[in-house]
Order: C-alpha cells, then structure tokens, then sequence
C-alpha cells in the first residue's frame, strides 16, 4: 500500500548573507582553514566517531572532501575551491582563506555589491597584469637548466604539509626523488605535441622515508612467491618481449547472466565451457610468442598453469590505475574481449625482473622508452603515509605546471604582502578618469582596495600560528615573522632575520611595519621593489599556475556570494 | 550532514588554562597501561572478558593493544603506530608504547609552562636527531660482536668472579637476595658444557643477580575491551610498583622455573644436535648473538640458538644467508610441560588421530606429494570468481548424490597420479579426507604458503588451485611423513591431535616445537619466540647492534644534558641557511632547554621503569638516584660515551637485564637492534607529535542528533 504525503512548500530565504547562521558557519569555516595553512599548520583529524580509520591532515584537498555542508553558500564556496584543486592540486588553502576573508570584508564594507563587484574586477586586473608582466617584483624564473629552482618549488610544498611528518634530510630526500620521477616523465624527444609520461606510486606503509626510490617502468605486486627466481622469459627474435594486456576478468565467471536465467541440463558445466574458451586464448597466445600477459583482473588458476608450462608468465590482479601507464608504455592495446585477440594488440618490452622490497614482491616492466616510472613511497604509517601521497602528488602537479610555465611566486606570504603593497601603491595612483569609467567614486575605490588588500595580508597573517608579530617591510613588501614573546618596544631589525620567502635578510633599514588585522588604519605605500638577487639556495617558492588561478578564483567566488540574493531551499 | 567537533583543547596558545590537551592525555593514559611489559622482566596481565568470562594471558604491548578499547582518534593512531612497528621489526613495541605515554606526558608539562607548540615540534624533532646521531657510537658491528663473545667464552675465568662481586654489590635489596636463595634450590642448576675451574661462588652469585625467566609471571589484573580505558590504569597501576617483591614468594604457582631450567638442556639433546661447537667460533658467535639479544628469554633463546646452528651447517652446504626467517615455522602443542619444546628440521604440524595409521603405514616410504593453494572442497572456488547466480540447473535422473560424485572423481584424480600425501593452504571436506583415509592417502590442511613453496622447490611439485589441473608435472616425489616424537622417543598423542613431522631430502625448514601445560601462556610463549627470531634476524640486516642494558638511553642523558647547557652546538651549519625557522626562535627564547628536558625525560622515565620492573632499583626514586650519580660520572669523566662503553665492557652497567645465564660465562653481555630501537623513538615520537599538532577532530558521522544529544554536545560546532 502506497502512502501519497503533500509536498512541503519550498523555503524562500532572502540575502542569506545577512543571517547569522551562514555567516558564523562562514566565518567557523575560515577558522578551520587559517588554522591548517602553512609549515606550522595544526592538523585535523577526520573520523567517522564510531572507531577506525583516522585522517590526520592539514590540506585542502582531504578536508573538503570530506566536509559536506549544510548551507548552500558553504557549499559554492567548497564547490569552487574544490574544483580549484582538481586542476591544480596546489594553493587550495590559499584560494579558501582568501575567499572567506574577502567575503567577510566585502560584507563590513557597507558598499553596493554591484559597486564593489566592479571594483573588485578591476583590482583582479591589476594584479593579474602585474603578475604577468616582466616588472613584477614577486615572481621568479624558472631555469630547468638547473635543478635547484625546481628543487626549492618540490620542498614548499613538501615542508608546508607537517603532517607528513618529515624532518629536514628527509624532505631533502623526497624532493630529489620526486624531481627524479618527474624528469622520467619527459619524453626525451622533444615533439610538437609532447605528452609527458606518468609516475606511478607504489605505497609502501610503515617503512621509513628513506627507504623510498624511484623507479623506472611499472612495479606489480605478486601476492605471493609465484614466480620462479631467476625469471625466464620468452624473447621474440628482436629481442625484446612480447606483452599482451587484458583489462577483462578472465577467472572464469563471465557466462553468468547479468539478467535473466540460463536453464542447462545436468552434466554441462558452463564452467567448464568457459574455462577451454580461456585455454583457447591462452594457445593462441603461446603461439603468438607472447612473453608476459598482464590482466588487470584475476587469471582462472588453469589459465594461469597452462601459461606457466608453456614459459608465458602471468600476472594477475594489476589493478585499474595501473591500465593506462601500461598501456602507454609498452604499445599494447587492452584487451577488452577474449574473442577480439589480434596480433595489433600487443606491446613489447625491453626487459621484465622480480624485485622486492620488505616482503613484498614485485615484478617490474623495464620499458625501452622511460616515460613511465614507479616513486615506492614510504612512510611510517598509514595516516602519515597518506598525507604524503597527496603532497607527492601536488608536487608532481606542480612541476608539471611549471614546465607548462617556467615561472614561480615567492612563497612564505611574501607575495601577498608584496602584492597588497603594490595594489595599496596603485590605488592612490590612479587617475580619476578611470574611476570614472569603472563608475565609482575615489572613496569607494580606496574602501574596497583596502578591504582587498587586508584580505590578501590575512592569508600571510594566518601563516603564523604563535602568539608571535608579523611585519612587512616598506622596501620590498615582504613578509617577515618576530618570534613570540618580545616587547614591541624592542627594534624590529633585531628580532627578524630572514623574511618568509627567504630572498631578503635584515641586512639595510627595511622599515618595517606591523601588518594589522581588521582595523589598519590606511597605509600609504611606495611601489615595492624587486628584490637585488634572487637567487639563493633555500628559496620557499609557490607554484605561479595554481596561485594565478587561486587569487581568481577566490576573487570571482567570493563576488558571486555577494550577489546572492535568494536562497530557495527544496524541502521535500 | 557534518558535525564539527572544534578541538577540545581550542587553539591552546590562545587560552592558557585550556592547555590540557585531550589527545595527548588519551594517549598517556593509553600507554600507562604497558608499563609493566618494559624490560627483560615483564609482568604479564591477565585480559578478562567480562561477557564471557574468558581470560587470556599477555606480555607485549601488540597483544595489549589489541585488547584495549581504542575508538578515540588518538587510540586508533596509537594502534596504528604499534601495528606498522610490529609489522616492519616485531621488537621494541614496548618501548615505542612506553615512550608514547612518557613523552605525552612530558610536553602536555611543556604546554602547562606557555611553550609555544611548534617550538616543541621543532626542537623536540631536532634533538631526537641529534640523539640518534650520537649514539651511533655506542654500535658494535656483528662481526666485532662475535669476536668478543667468542673470545670471551673461550678466556679463562679469571676476571669473571670480580664483575660478579660488583653485580652483587650494586643489588639494592638485600631482601629480595633472599628470596632468590630461597627460591633456587641449588640441585636444578646443572652448569652445561661446565667449565672444571669454574667457581662455584660465582655461579651461585650470577644466579642472584639475574632475573629470571619463570618470575616474570605475576599477573596484573586488567579490565577487557569496552571498558573505558581509565579503569585498565587503576587495575595495572597498583601492581607495578609492589608485585615485583611480592611475585617471588608466589611464583611457584606461575613459574616453570625449575622445569624449564632442566628441559632447556634436555631440549639440546632432543632438538637438532649440532656438530662440535667450540672449534667453530664463527657458527657459535650467532648462537652467543642470539643470547645476547635474548634478553633472559631463556627458553626462546636455547630454541633460536638449535636453529641458527642447523641453519649454518646446511648454509655451508648451500651457501645461503645466516638465517633465514622465511625457514622457519612453529608449532604450538598445548599439553606438553615447556621442557618438551625443541627446533626440529621438517615441518611438524598437528593431524587428527584418524591419520595416524597412514602415518605408520608411509613410515620410512618415499612420497608423491600435491601441494595445494585454496581449499579441498567442492564449493571452494578462486578468489576473483563470482559464483553465478542465475544459472539453473536440470536433473532429469536423480541418482547419485553430487557430493559423492564430486569426492569420487576427486580420489580417482589422486590415485591415477598416486599421491600420497597433500598439503593444502586452506581447509579440506571431511568426507573427502575420510575417503583418503581409507585409500590411505595423508590430507593435510592450513599449511602455510611459505611451507608450499619449499616443499615445492624441493620435491619439484607445483601449487595447484584445483584437483582437476592435476598433471604429472605438479606432482612431486620424496617426502617422508613420521610422528613427530617427543625427546624420550615417545611418540606424543594429545588426545584430539596428533603431531607429524614431514621432510623431504634437502628440505630446508625447520619447526620450532613450542610446548606449554597452559594453554593461557601459549599466545606469550609464541610471541616471544618470534620477537627474539626477528631480533637477530634484523641485528644481521643491519650488521651491527647497540650495546644494550640501557646505554643508549644513558648517553641520550647526557647528550641532552649537553645541549642543554651548551645551546649554541645543536643547531647545525644548514640551519643558518634556513628562514624564518622556529628553532631559532626558540633558542631565543630559552624554551630550549624546557623542550629538551621533556625529551630527555622520556628515556629517563623509561630506565626508571626498567631498573624497577627488575628489580634493580626498589623505588623509582632509587633508581632515579642511581641514574643521575652514572650521569655526573659520565659528564666528569669527559667522555661520556667512552665512560659507558667502559662500564658496559666492565658490565656493571646499571646492571640491569642481564639474563638468568648461569649456565653461560658470557651473560652479562646484553646487546639490542639498532633500527628497530631507533626506528622505535622516531615512531613514538612522531605519533606524540602528531597528536600534539591536531588542534580539531572533525566528524564525518551522518548522526548529527544523536551527537546533539549526547553529554559532549556542547564540544561540537555544526557547519
């Protein structure tokens, strides 16, 4: 018996901005995200309450994730960070707090939306022109002629995840490792249309970092010792070996009928019928020469046997993720269908051999072409593992953006400030024509400019998780931290000694200043200089792609949720 | 729906009186429970249910873990952490749950006193490093190891009698000493291989001087899982500190003292006896190792000691590393006094008693083995394979049962290729094992996969997943089956099972028997083989050890104490490259030295324990007094590595876990893993400081009322 139920009519909430719920919910948000970003972040575990897996994380990309909201304007906000970090990997805390502080700024402003929408717009470009151009005194270029550069970007981003729980020579290692892996998946030969290869990791949990390397090829796990040692396997005469590649289950199950029933007499086992179709694939693959089939599924034990006496090896259970590096790498097609084997679909090899590592076995795929390789990547346990999976993950993504773009931002706050600087410096030097065109008055400007501005210093303000003061300098705009405890009486150039992103030291009179909060009064402000040298060995340097992208994003989220006016909620 | 759960301690450097930090308390509280499993002398606790009333006993912190409730975040990263430990070493579990809980304790101190947390993260993770760095050497590589213990038992006695006078001397109780007396009647303790000058005062000293094996039995009471944690403290707690004194007059209940003492030498005979040991030193070196590494686990140590010797003699032969793990099974018959327990080559496993005329049958006969890698039944199918289940099937002539049919084509299959005798990984159909019976054929089942394997390289059989692959390929040829027969030449019967021994020509396995008359101590009895097996396997790995007896923590001491005054030496050349580094910072504010303190207090507390647990020290105020008089030893002497490799050579360092060696001139030595303990530090350190830096839990649950109307509500904020 069915029950019809009236339907509920929809709620209707105007300028939900204004509600106390969305904005404490807004600003909670905030708190948590500050409270993660940077080298000396606080972490978050994520669990379910009721015992098991336990996330120990401070990234964006594990906390949004699992971080479903309630309100829908919580929810756009998470929308357009999260599908920030999907093309970039990098900068999603960054994106997330600038945007909940612009919101938060924008809204004490007391300015039309659309007014500030039109400022903000125009500030974006500014920022944006002045990151492109060749003047600007935050960016850096990347030589891949040497690897230092690459190397410090690698580090960034490995030292701001401390729940990887890394120290200083073990960041140093994986930097290298990660660098290495990512070299392996440059083609060699430059083309037009180069695509770079793909660098597999291979979770090895509860070792130690040091124990990671790199490998190039495919690593496959073998459960168990079910290859002889030492491997022999068939050659073709070019010497090199055969593969063939199955993306299909090939245990021997697939006669049973989605849908619907087969009816069979006793005595016929479809099993059975199932089993010599695999067997017939298998003869044809022994008389094809192949050396190694791959399935990514599991092989029927007699297929496997059959192989096996024939000196084919065989290895089952690859994995998904696995298929498409494969397939890259040796040429082969996948297998789809045991009735479609065609010679066309195999792939060749250079050389195939067991390594292990702790007690897991491995059989590992040398390639005559290295676009492919395997980072074995150990940590000391699972949660910590995990987090470092990611981090190596946004490394890797971010040297692959870089190649796309030989540029990178200084790190450590210091573009923030340094940008903060520049638009402060811009803002009162323009002129009153383009005021004009952007239709608001000079007042208007400035408010929303400062508003930006204390946005964008928040950011480097929540890199500082102590008690302790942070500075800009009135030269360079960068961004310094004084540890926690000293009187502000005392001279600041005694207290500061690198800035954050490590380029300027305390050397000259840099005049510094506190960076407020909330209530700054408006500063005037030089344009920022660009640093004399910038190169030094233990640079923190941020990925130019993802921040680019982040300081938009932020921008043009946060605007959307200013202009929301209704909110209508389906109840039913 | 999403809960929030903002921390319980809400951003601690903003609110000074909220610095308690609930994790790091957890986690203290956890770790508290696993005092009494530190050292060579372990008190073990009895884990009771309460719903069934059933009692296990244990002796490591894996097992205590295990049987602890841990659903807090921080329980289930301790766990975490304890599993990944035993998993990559098997060893220093203990001291990786001990050091959790001392050095929690240590920083939620530092919290109380304003320390900012990344200048504990910070200095707390550069001084372990600088630790670890400067103990390095106190490592002896295995090859000078040997050497010294070689040569050690082969020096006369002349030096020896002194370092036993100064144990003695430095044996805080007198009382204790008593009990000892007492408790050892001089009659079962039968020096082996004596020497003729040995004198016979100094025997009697070492034997009050060490502990012994079968003390270490007092039981404390802890509380099962699903009891809060709290209530496991209260229980372990009281009995730290008392049962150590009190256990002796009790321990002939727990003890198997006497017992094991005599089977230990009656085990040599009975286990594999290995040729001539004195003339070589080399292969007797391994067998000192694995002493030194012992621990006092005399039992344990004896069986390890068979197994590296037979392991050796058939390496010459092969050429194969020194000892192989991989080798190496156990056997756990319940039933038989500890005396019985042995290393026999082959593969000794437990068969029901139906098997045993097959067994006499195949006695001195040559077998055609199968080995198999799944189940021997007629529903068993390979993992990956998806039962159908929309097929249906059409009998027209009901006549002889499936089951039937399938057993009959299945011993057909096994008698057209004549094997007699087949291993299989997972369980066999009884009404086929019955079938085979009658055609007197051998089923053996839950064979592991690594007894496969060498039964497979050695008889030339393949793994096979089903009868039906069966070829005469797969089938191999030379395995003998007997009972296994205990060291009086008796064949054992158990009642419900029966033990047999099945080799094969050139079979490189080994069974450590492992026998017990309480079932309860079985589960202990079998980690500690393994523990001490994976010690010296993983002391050949890395090729060198630490000196042991709580040196490295001693120069850890000292070396903290060092930095303490001397802060400029720990930052290091690179950090002066480094910016905005809150080490640095820290130094200027002189939290560096509260921060190394709390370090330093973790091993301290750990020595503190240990000398307790052994009764080294009769208080922890004793023994904290014993402590620092050998800290300002080492800090006059200038050296103070060199002080304690001294007194390490003199062995009368803190004289402590030297093992109930009497029968052995060289047992005072006492080495540990240098990974492992390493490895051990880092982890705990790295769990407590991982804890320390989450400041929030966040709740993925999709219970959002019932957390809204639980007594916590008020810690939850909803997004």
């Amino acid at each position: 018996m069915s029950r019809l139920e009236a339907k509920k009519p929809s709620l209707f909430i105007t300028d939900p901005l204004t509600k106390d719920g969305v904005s404490q919910s807004l600003s909670l948000l905030n708190r948590i995200l500050k409270s993660c970003y940077g080298p000396a972040g606080q972490l978050k575990q994520l669990h379910n309450g009721m015992g098991g897996y336990v996330c120990t994380t401070s990234q964006s990309s594990a906390i949004l994730s699992r971080l479903p909201v309630s309100h829908p304007v919580l929810g756009v906000l998470m929308a357009s960070v999260q599908n920030h970090i999907s093309r970039f990997s990098d900068c999603g805390l960054f994106t997330a707090i600038l945007c909940c502080s612009l919101i938060e700024n924008f809204k004490s402003l007391n300015i039309a939306s659309c007014t500030v929408i039109k400022i903000s717009k125009h500030l974006l470009s500014l920022c944006m022109d002045y990151l492109k151009s060749e003047t600007c005194g935050c960016r850096v270029a990347v030589d891949f002629s040497s690897v230092e550069t690459l190397l410090c970007l690698v580090r960034s981003v490995l030292r701001s995840k401390p729940a990887c729980m890394l120290n200083k020579t073990e960041v140093d290692h994986l930097a290298t490792l990660i660098l290495k892996a990512f070299l392996f998946t440059v083609p060699c030969h430059a083309e037009s249309n180069a695509v770079l290869g793909k660098c597999v990791i291979v979770p090895m949990k509860s070792r130690r970092v040091m124990d990671s390397a790199v490998l190039p090829g495919l690593l496959i796990e073998v459960p168990e010792i079910q290859l002889a040692k030492p491997l022999t396997v068939k050659r073709t005469c070019s010497n090199m070996i055969k593969i063939a590649l199955f993306c299909l289950s090939m245990s021997g199950d697939s006669f049973s009928p989605k849908e619907g029933t087969i009816t069979v007499h006793h005595g016929i086992s479809l099993e059975m019928s199932e089993l010599n179709q695999l067997l017939n694939v298998g003869k044809q693959l022994v008389n094809d020469e192949v050396g190694l089939v791959v399935c990514q599924k599991v092989i029927h034990p007699s297929l496997k046997q059959y192989l096996k006496e024939n000196g084919v090896i065989a290895v089952d259970r690859a994995g998904l993720s696995l298929m498409e590096p494969l397939s890259r790498m040796t040429g082969s097609k996948p297998i789809a269908s045991i009735h479609d084997l065609s010679p066309g679909c195999y792939g060749s090899l250079k050389d195939v051999c067991v390594e292990s590592f702790a007690s897991k076995n491995f059989v590992h795929l040398i390639p005559n072409d290295t676009v492919v390789c395997s980072l074995v990547l150990c940590n000391r346990n699972e949660t910590t593992w995990d987090e470092l999976k990611r981090a190596c993950e946004t490394a890797e993504h971010v040297l692959q953006l870089t190649l796309k773009e030989p540029l990178a931002l200084l790190g450590g706050g210091c573009t923030e400030t340094h940008l903060a600087s520049y638009i402060r410096y811009k803002s009162c030097s323009l002129s009153t024509s383009s005021f004009e065109d952007i239709g608001c008055s000079q007042t208007q400007y400035q408010l929303v400019a400062d508003g930006f501005c204390r946005s964008l210093e928040s950011v480097a303000r929540s890199l500082n998780h102590d008690e302790g003061e942070i500075l800009t300098d009135m030269v360079y705009g960068h961004c310094w931290f004084v540890p926690p405890g000293f009187p502000p009486a005392s001279s600041w150039s005694d207290l500061v000694s690198k800035c954050g992103c490590g380029v300027n030291g305390n050397g000259e009179n840099l005049k510094w200043r506190l960076l407020q909060g909330q209530f700054g009064s408006v500063v005037t402000q030089d344009c920022p200089k660009e640093p004399l040298v910038k190169a030094a060995d233990f640079l923190t340097l941020d990925c130019y792609a993802a921040k680019c992208s982040g300081l938009q994003v932020a921008l043009e989220t946060a605007n959307l949720i200013s202009d929301l006016l209704y909110v209508i909620k389906d109840q039913n | 729906m999403v809960l929030n759960r903002s921390c319980l301690l809400p951003m601690a450097f903003r609110d000074v009186n909220a610095r308690r930090h609930i994790g790091l308390q957890q986690l203290s509280s956890l770790a508290l429970a696993g005092r009494t499993l530190l050292g060579p002398v372990k008190s073990c606790k009895f884990i009771v249910d309460e719903i069934t009333n059933e009692s296990t006993l244990i002796c490591s912190a894996v097992r205590l873990i295990e049987s602890l409730d841990l659903t807090s975040a921080a329980g289930q990263l301790l766990n975490e952490t304890i599993q990944a430990q035993t998993k990559e070493f098997k060893t220093g579990m203990s001291t990786l749950l001990f050091l959790v809980g001392a050095w929690s304790n240590a920083i939620v101190e530092c919290l109380q006193q304003n320390v900012p947390v990344s200048a504990i993260v910070s200095v707390m993770s550069e001084g372990l490093n600088s630790c670890c760095e400067r103990v390095q050497c106190l490592q002896i590589s295995i090859h000078d190891v040997n050497k010294e213990l070689c040569s050690s038992s082969v020096r006369p006695y002349a030096s020896k009698s002194k370092t036993c006078q100064t144990g003695c001397d430095s044996l805080p109780n007198s009382q204790l000493f008593l009990y000892f007396q007492k408790d050892i009647s001089v009659p079962e303790v039968i020096p082996m291989n004596s020497c003729s000058h040995q004198d016979d005062d100094c025997n009697f000293n070492k034997h009050l001087v060490s502990p012994l094996p079968g003390f270490d039995s007092v039981a404390s009471l802890v509380k099962p899982a699903g009891d809060k944690s709290t209530s496991v403290i209260s229980g372990s707690g009281v009995a730290t500190s008392s049962c150590n004194k009190q256990k002796l007059t009790h321990s002939r209940y727990f003890s198997t003292l006497g017992k094991s003492r005599f089977s230990s030498q009656q085990g040599n005979f009975q286990g594999y006896h290995l040729g001539p040991s004195a003339d070589s030193c080399e292969c007797r070196g391994l067998g000192h190792l694995a002493m030194a590494l012992s621990h006092g686990n005399e039992t344990s140590m004896k069986l390890l000691q068979s197994i590296v010797t037979y392991q050796q003699e058939t390496a010459k032969h092969s050429g194969s590393s020194q000892l192989n793990v991989a080798d190496i099974v156990t056997c756990c018959l319940v039933g038989l006094p500890e005396s019985y327990s042995c290393a026999s080559p082959g593969f000794v496993t437990l068969v029901s008693p139906e098997q045993v005329t097959v067994i006499k049958y195949f006695e001195d006969k040559l077998l055609r083995i199968l080995l198999i890698d799944g189940d021997l039944t007629e529903q068993y199918r390979h993992l990956g394979f998806n039962r159908p289940c929309n097929v249906r099937t059409i009998v027209e002539h009901p006549s002889l049962q499936e089951g039937d049919l399938w057993i009959s084509s299945m011993l057909d299959n096994l008698i057209k290729f004549e094997v007699n005798l087949v291993l299989v990984k997972g369980n066999v159909c009884k009404n086929l094992m019955e079938s085979c019976i009658a055609n007197s054929i051998l089923l053996v089942s839950s064979v592991t996969w690594n007894v496969l394997c060498a039964f497979g390289e050695v008889t030339g059989a393949q793994p096979v997943t089903y009868l039906s692959q069966l070829n005469a390929s797969c089938v191999g040829s030379g395995a003998q089956v007997e009972l296994w027969k205990a060291c009086d030449g008796r064949a054992m019967d158990l009642g419900e099972l029966v033990p047999v021994r099945i080799k094969a020509q050139g079979l490189p396995l080994l069974t450590a028997l492992l026998t017990t008359t309480v079932a309860s101590k079985m589960q202990f009895i079998e980690d500690q083989f393994w523990t001490l097996m994976y010690r010296l396997h993983h002391a050949l790995i890395d090729k060198k050890v630490f000196i042991g007896g709580g040196a490295v923590e001693l120069l850890c001491l000292s070396h903290i104490q060092m930095l303490v005054e001397q802060p400029l030496q720990l930052p290091n050349q690179n950090a002066a490259k480094e910016f905005h580094n809150p080490w640095q910072a820290a130094s200027a504010r002189g939290y560096n030295s509260v921060v190394l303190q709390a370090l330093a207090s973790g091993w301290k507390q750990y020595l503190l324990v240990v000398m307790c647990n052994t009764t080294k020290a009769a208080s922890e105020l004793e023994a904290c007094t014993s402590v620092d008089n050998y800290l300002r030893k080492a800090a006059d002497c200038g050296s103070p590595s060199a002080y304690i490799l001294n007194e390490f050579r003199r062995g009368c360092l803190l004289r402590d876990g030297a093992g109930p060696f009497t029968d052995h001139r060289e047992g005072l030595k006492v080495y540990d893993n240098v990974t492992a303990k390493t490895e051990a530090w880092r982890r705990a350190l790295d769990l407590v400081l991982l804890v320390l830096q989450t400041d929030a839990e966040i709740v993925t649950s999709p219970r959002k009322n019932q957390l809204l109307n639980s007594h916590v509500s008020s810690e939850f904020m909803f997004l």
